[in-house]
């Protein structure tokens, strides 16, 4: 295993979303905030708030992970996030839904995404808010690379157990 | 998008994860047109072991839109010009 000539990650490119009624989808360099996120979706109709943190983890598998850094195609992983949150919108009559990605180096143990829905009742956000985390697992367009002491690896979210270690400069 | 305009006669051509791993860019231009369907030979050739390593388990964008490969007797499609195209791996987001 090897680490040599290493690409640098794109420079950090700020936030960038899309707001549309009831819809907020993000992906930013900065710590996300959970409020601020709950804000996007509190409405009087809704009687129900629900949140998911996902926060990354110092091992995979027993396995200590030094840093774990997020990359995406931007203008794409917006579009999908825009379309499975207005798919979830309808199917759970959600007054409102917002998921932020965090991009760029994440410490350990701080939040890489946040998902907050609300409904008028509470059962429908919190289904809403589990599928919501799923199809963003399934189909966002971000990238996690997990580094270890050994060298890198760019996990797959599909293949659910251990990605596989890339060979850098393969050039 | 920030990603720069290719030269004339060219298309922009974006790699992620492995993608970026096996070839060492985030980013290059290739000449256009292009049949979609000898993109892999194109990528192989300047990059050897890629069809295998990354294109098996990877999908492809044009344009923001995914894209089928044509198989042989469908109709093809042609990367234009000024296309953005991206190979996209698995994600791992979350």
């Amino acid at each position: 295993m090897t680490t040599t000539n290493q690409v640098s990650p794109p420079p950090l490119e700020g936030e960038s979303s899309i707001s549309l009624p009831r819809i907020y989808v993000a992906l930013t360099d900065s710590p996300l905030d959970i409020l601020s996120i709950m804000d996007k979706v509190r409405s009087p109709e809704a009687g129900a708030i629900v949140t998911f943190a996902g926060t990354t983890r110092n091992n995979f598998a027993s396995k200590p992970v030094t840093s774990l850094t997020y990359t995406s195609y931007r203008p794409l992983a917006l579009q999908t996030l825009s379309s499975i949150a207005s798919a979830l919108l309808a199917k759970h009559s959600l007054k409102g839904i917002a998921i932020v990605h965090r991009l760029g180096t994440v410490p350990i143990g701080e939040e890489s995404i946040l998902i907050a829905v609300s409904s008028a009742h509470r059962k429908a956000a919190w289904l809403a808010g589990e599928e919501a985390l799923e199809e963003c697992k399934d189909k966002v367009e971000v990238w996690k690379r997990e580094e270890f002491e050994d060298g890198g690896v760019w996990r797959a979210n599909r293949d659910g157990a251990v990605g596989v270690q890339v060979e850098e400069g393969k050039q | 998008m920030s990603t720069p305009k290719p030269a004339p006669g060219h298309f922009t051509i974006l790699y992620f994860a492995t993608a970026t791993s096996f070839t060492g860019k985030n980013v290059e231009s290739l000449p256009a047109p292009l049949s979609l369907r000898k993109l892999g030979d194109v990528l192989e050739e300047r990059y050897k072991g890629i069809k295998e390593g990354v294109l098996g388990h990877s999908l492809v964008t044009i344009n923001l839109a995914y894209v089928d490969i044509p198989e042989e007797g469908e109709d093809d499609v042609i990367i234009k010009e000024g296309d953005e195209v991206a190979i996209i791996p698995p994600v791992s987001s979350g």
